[in-house]
């Protein structure tokens, strides 16, 4: 298969993610979606990476890392999500405006 | 193209099952049920990695992303009882910004029609990270570690 067809799976992916970041309001929905274009950005990135010889260990190390670090990441914002839950019982992320000290 | 070249057949069953994955992450009513396609989009996106080539990040994704990322997520979205978020209408802007940006990166991806040419060597990988990136590594741990102590503090509800 060509690289151009995951490329384009990428694309649309980035942008069902890119609609749901835009059109929803509850925080976990929208870590949700943050997710679907970090998927979109690895699969590019791996795709452009297998052209060339230099960059397959490069991109390959550097998405190990991506990766980890988005564990990292889903851990802080759903302690985050959670937090909200308790103290406001909603998700809402209108409401985070009154997190405000 | 052969429809009935394996290769094929696991990229198409592969995309679909993502896209649809995504298309349901965003639409479906419940969170946890959003939060369980997001690891077959998980699955789907591994699959897809070892088709290029790179069957050690495959791996990896699955057990680190799918594994615990993910159902570290499953797992918070169930202690959340809380009555569904009013969604404000399907906003024009957020359908035109995505389709747009769609449109945009397939028109630069099409310069790429050529066949994935290399595949990942394991030993370039370890002697990259251990050698080149060996502070980045030790960060991610870390930041690994921290997600952890998340979880316990969450769990005990200590806060």
């Amino acid at each position: 298969m060509e690289v151009f067809y995951y490329l384009v799976v990428s694309a649309v992916l980035f942008a069902l993610g890119v609609y749901g970041l835009l059109a929803r309001r509850n925080i976990i929905r929208m870590l949700l979606s943050a997710e679907i274009i970090f998927n979109s950005a690895l699969l590019a990135f791996l795709s452009l990476a297998s052209l060339d010889a230099t960059y397959v260990a490069e991109g390959g190390s550097v998405v190990i890392l991506a990766i980890s670090l988005s564990a990292a990441e889903v851990g802080v914002i759903v302690s985050i999500a959670l937090m909200m839950f308790r103290m406001k019982r909603t998700l809402d992320v209108y409401e985070l405006k009154k997190f405000k000290g | 193209m052969n429809l009935f070249d394996p290769a094929f057949l696991s990229f198409s069953l592969s995309s679909l099952l993502m896209l649809i994955s995504a298309i349901l992450i965003v639409w479906h009513r419940s969170i946890v049920y959003s939060a369980f396609f997001l690891s077959m989009l998980g699955v789907g996106n591994a699959v897809l990695f070892a088709m290029l080539g790179f069957p050690i990040i495959a791996l990896f994704h699955l057990a680190v992303y799918v594994g615990a990322a993910v159902t570290f997520i499953l797992f918070s979205v169930v202690m959340l009882r809380e009555a569904p978020t009013v969604e404000v209408p399907t906003k024009l802007l957020a359908i035109l910004s995505s389709v747009l940006l769609a449109v945009i990166m397939i028109n630069i991806f099409s310069v790429f029609n050529v066949q994935p040419a290399y595949t990942l060597n394991y030993r370039d990988l370890t002697s990259l990270l251990v050698d080149k990136y060996w502070f980045a590594l030790i960060v991610a741990a870390l930041a690994l570690v921290t997600t952890l102590i998340e979880a316990i503090t969450l769990a005990r509800k200590e806060v």
